[in-house]
C-alpha cells in the first residue's frame, strides 16, 4: 500500500531524515520504535504533509485505487483525502470550533472527492454516534469544542474517534500511548483494534514496548539517526524493552 | 501661546460650531425649562474640553482631526433604502424600537403587550416626565470627570429610548432598540438610551446601530445604565455603522450592591469607532461582564475603552475582548481596572486577544491595572498573534483546505466568544452583523 523509498528530508536545513526504506502492505501493522530525536514523529508529520517539513531526497509511494502517487506532491489535506490519516502525539485544541460540525466538514471532503453524496447533518449525527458507540465514548465528545479542556487520555481517545469516522486506509498513531495510564491506554488500543482490517494498513510510532502487547504490531523498526537500523517481528520491541537501543548501534 | 491658538482653531471648525449652534437651537423655546439647562451645561463643557486629540493620553491612538473639517449637519429626515437589511434584525416576540435618522419609526417597531413593570418612553417624554429619575442618577456621577462626547449627545440628544423596570420584575422579552443612519450629506447623530433597573429586577437589551453603505455621518451615542440593588441586566451593544461614518460612543454603568451587569460589545462598523465603556461599582457583592469582539477590514480603525471602578469589597469583574484585523486596519484596546482600597477582596479578570490576518494591521493593547487594596486577585494579558500554523496543519489533515481552515479557525474564534453571550436570539442577530467580517476572510 505505501511505500517509502530513500526518503531524506529535515526542517530548516537541519537533516533529520537521511534515507528511510519501508514497505507496508494493506492489512499490516508496522510499529516504529527509537529513541528521543531519532526522527520518529518527523516521519509521521512528513507522511501527513506537514509543510514546515521539507523532503530533499526520495519518493513516498502510495497505491490507491490501482494508481502509484508519490504522496509528496500533494498538500496535507490531498493527502487526507486520498486516505491518509495522522493521529496526533499533540492534539491540537481549536476553541470555538465544535468536533461534529468539523468531522462533519471533514468527512465530506472526502465525499466530495470521491464522488459521493455528502452527508447532511442529520444523518451524520447518527453515523457519528454510531462510531461513538462502538468505541464506547460519550457524548461530550462532539458537543464541544475540539478538543477544548479534554485530558491528555480524552485527546488522544478523540483521535481515534476521528479516525473512526473518516474510515482511512493508511493511518500513523504517532506515540498515541504516551502519557497515558494503563486504563486509558487499553482503551485506546481497543478501538485501534477495532479498526484494524485487511483493507488498511497502520504505522505505529511508540516510545514503550507496552502499547504493543495491546496493538499487536506484525513487524517492529527501529529508527536511529534518520534511518531505520534493524525490523524483525513483534520480539523485537522486547528486547529493545529489555537491553535499551545501544546494542542495535554496536551491531551485535 | 500655542495652546491657545489651537484651542481657538478648535472653536471655530465646523463641528464646534455646529454642536454650538444646534444646542441653542435645541433651548430657544424652553430656556428655563431642567432639559435646557442640562443642554446648556452640558454644551459648556463639551466647549472647555474640546474634541480630544491624539496629544491627550486617552486618545494616544484615536485621530479624530478628520472631524474638525467636515460640516455636519443635525441628522434629518431621508430616504431609507435598506428596509430589508435592518427587518432581518427584527423578531416578533421582541420588544423592538426602530430609530431611523433619530425619529421613531413605527412601522417597524413593536410596542405591543408591554409586560407589567417595564416603561419605555421616548427620551423627549422622559426628559419631561421622568426628570427625577435622570437628575439622580447625574447626581451620582458629580465629581467624576465626564469626557467631551457625552457632553456633546447631552447637548444634542433629541430622541432616544427610556426604559424603566420596577423592582422585581422580570422582562423575559429581549429589548431592542435599533439605530438607523442614512444621510446623502454629512450629519451629526446622538441617540441617548436610559436604562434603570429597580431593585432584583432583569431585563435583557440589545442596542444596535447600523448606517447606510455610503452615509457619512457622525455618531455620538450615549448610553446610561443605572442598576438598583440586586438587579441583573444584559447588555449588548452592536456598532455596525456605515464604513465612512465616524462612531464615538460611551456607555456608562452604575451598579448598585449585588447587581449583575452582563454587558457585550461589537464593533465591526464606521471607518473610525472609539467606543468607551465605564463601570462604577458603587456596592458590595456586585459581579461585572465586559465582553466584547471587534473586527476590522480595509482602513477600518477601532478603539476600545473601559473603565472598571470597584469602589466596594466582594466584587468581582471579567472583561474579555477578541479582535480580528485584516486588509491593514488598526486596532486599539485600553481597559483600566481601578480597586480602592476599600474593596478588598476584588477579584477582577481582564484579557485581550488579537488575530491579526492582514500585512499592514497595527494592534496596540493597554491593559491597566490600579490597585489600593492588599486583598485582591486581578489577572490581566493581551495577545497579539496570527493565525496558528499547527492548528491549520490539524484541520488540514483531516481533509479541510488551507483556506477552509483560516475561515473555520477565525469563525471559532469569533464563535468562542459570541456563544458566551446569554440569549440565543442576539448571539443570531451578532452573526447577521458579523457576515461582513466572515465575508472579508474570504
Amino acid at each position: 500500500m505505501i511505500e517509502i523509498r530513500n526518503l531524506h528530508a529535515g526542517i530548516e536545513g537541519t537533516p533529520i531524515l537521511k534515507g528511510i526504506n519501508l514497505t507496508i502492505n494493506t492489512g499490516e501493522v508496522h510499529a516504529i520504535m527509537g529513541p528521543n530525536g531519532s526522527g520518529k514523529s518527523t516521519l509521521s508529520k512528513i507522511i501527513a504533509g506537514h509543510p514546515q517539513y521539507e523532503v530533499t531526497e526520495g519518493e513516498i509511494i502510495y497505491e490507491v485505487n490501482f494508481k502509484k502517487i508519490n504522496l509528496v506532491d500533494l498538500s496535507a489535506e490531498e493527502r487526507a483525502r486520498e486516505g491518509i490519516f495522522l493521529a496526533f502525539q499533540y492534539p491540537v485544541e481549536i476553541p470555538g470550533v465544535n468536533t461534529a460540525v468539523f468531522l462533519r466538514a471533514a468527512f465530506n471532503e472526502i465525499c466530495k472527492h470521491q464522488g459521493v453524496p455528502e452527508m447532511d447533518p442529520i444523518d451524520f449525527d447518527e453515523y457519528i454516534r454510531s462510531k461513538m458507540k462502538t468505541l464506547d465514548m460519550d457524548e461530550k465528545y462532539i458537543s464541544r469544542a475540539v478538543n477544548v479542556d479534554f485530558s491528555g487520555g480524552e485527546k488522544k481517545r478523540n483521535e481515534i474517534m476521528q479516525m473512526a469516522v473518516l474510515n482511512p486506509r493508511f493511518a500513523v498513531l504517532d506515540e498515541t500511548d504516551s502519557g497515558l495510564d494503563i486504563d486509558s491506554m487499553r482503551i485506546v488500543a481497543d478501538g485501534v483494534n477495532k479498526l484494524r482490517s485487511k483493507n488498511n494498513a497502520m504505522l505505529v510510532i511508540t516510545h514503550y514496548q507496552r502499547l504493543l502487547n495491546y496493538i499487536v504490531p506484525d513487524f517492529v523498526h527501529i529508527l536511529q539517526d534518520g534511518k531505520i537500523v534493524k525490523s524483525a517481528g513483534k520480539e523485537l520491541a522486547l528486547a529493545v524493552e529489555e537491553k535499551g537501543y545501544d546494542w542495535i548501534k554496536e551491531g551485535k | 501661546m500655542l495652546t491657545i491658538s489651537t484651542k481657538e482653531k478648535e472653536k471655530t471648525s465646523p463641528l464646534i460650531t455646529a454642536v454650538q449652534k444646534y444646542t441653542v437651537e435645541l433651548t430657544k423655546s424652553s430656556a428655563a425649562s431642567w432639559s435646557s439647562q442640562l443642554r446648556q451645561k452640558s454644551l459648556n463643557n463639551f466647549l472647555t474640553l474640546g474634541v480630544p486629540t491624539i496629544k491627550n493620553e486617552d486618545w494616544k491612538y484615536t485621530n479624530l482631526s478628520a472631524l474638525s473639517s467636515i460640516n455636519f449637519k443635525p441628522i434629518a429626515q431621508g430616504k431609507f433604502s435598506f428596509q430589508a437589511d435592518v427587518k432581518r434584525l427584527i423578531k416578533a416576540d421582541e420588544i423592538t424600537l426602530v430609530f431611523v435618522n433619530g425619529l421613531l419609526e413605527e412601522n417597524l417597531s413593536n410596542l405591543g403587550a408591554m409586560p407589567k413593570g417595564l416603561s419605555l418612553l421616548s427620551l423627549k417624554k422622559a426628559l419631561a416626565e421622568r426628570q427625577t429619575e435622570i437628575e439622580n442618577l447625574l447626581k451620582k456621577y458629580e465629581g467624576v470627570f465626564e469626557p467631551a462626547f457625552i457632553s456633546l449627545n447631552r447637548a444634542l440628544a433629541s430622541d432616544g429610548a427610556f426604559i424603566h423596570i420596577a423592582d422585581k420584575t422580570h422582562v423575559e422579552k429581549v429589548i431592542h432598540i435599533i439605530h438607523v443612519t442614512q444621510t446623502a450629506e454629512p450629519a451629526l447623530t446622538t441617540p441617548a438610551t436610559y436604562i434603570f433597573l429597580g431593585k432584583s429586577a432583569e431585563a435583557t437589551v440589545l442596542e444596535t446601530h447600523v448606517g447606510y453603505a455610503d452615509s457619512v455621518y457622525l455618531a455620538a451615542p450615549l448610553t446610561e445604565v443605572s442598576l438598583g440593588q440586586n438587579a441583573v441586566l444584559h447588555y449588548c451593544k452592536a456598532q455596525s455603522e456605515s464604513l465612512k461614518a465616524y462612531h464615538v460612543g460611551n456607555t456608562r454603568v452604575w451598579q448598585e450592591r449585588d447587581s449583575h451587569f452582563d454587558g457585550f460589545a461589537l464593533m465591526n462598523g464606521g471607518d473610525i469607532t472609539r467606543n468607551d465603556l465605564d463601570i462604577i461599582s458603587n456596592g458590595e457583592g456586585t459581579s461585572s461582564t465586559m465582553n466584547g469582539f471587534y473586527g476590522v477590514n480595509g482602513k477600518q480603525f477601532v478603539d476600545n475603552h473601559s473603565s472598571m471602578d470597584h469602589r466596594q469589597p466582594n466584587c468581582t469583574s471579567n472583561q474579555l475582548y477578541k479582535g480580528i484585523l485584516n486588509g491593514s486596519s488598526n486596532a486599539s484596546f485600553n481597559g483600566k481596572i481601578f480597586v480602592r482600597q476599600i474593596a478588598q477582596k476584588t477579584n477582577s479578570y481582564q484579557l485581550n486577544k488579537n488575530l491579526v490576518l492582514g500585512a499592514d494591521c497595527k494592534v496596540n493593547t493597554k491593559p491597566q491595572l490600579e490597585i489600593f487594596a492588599d486583598d485582591v486577585k486581578c489577572t490581566h494579558g493581551a495577545t497579539i498573534g496570527q493565525m496558528n500554523e499547527e492548528e491549520i496543519f490539524y484541520l488540514q489533515s483531516r481533509c479541510i483546505s488551507k483556506k477552509t481552515a483560516i475561515k473555520l479557525l477565525a469563525h471559532g474564534f469569533v464563535g468562542d466568544i459570541i456563544t458566551k453571550i446569554h440569549n440565543p436570539s442576539i448571539q443570531d442577530k451578532l452573526n447577521i452583523l458579523l457576515e461582513p467580517t466572515f465575508a472579508a476572510l474570504e
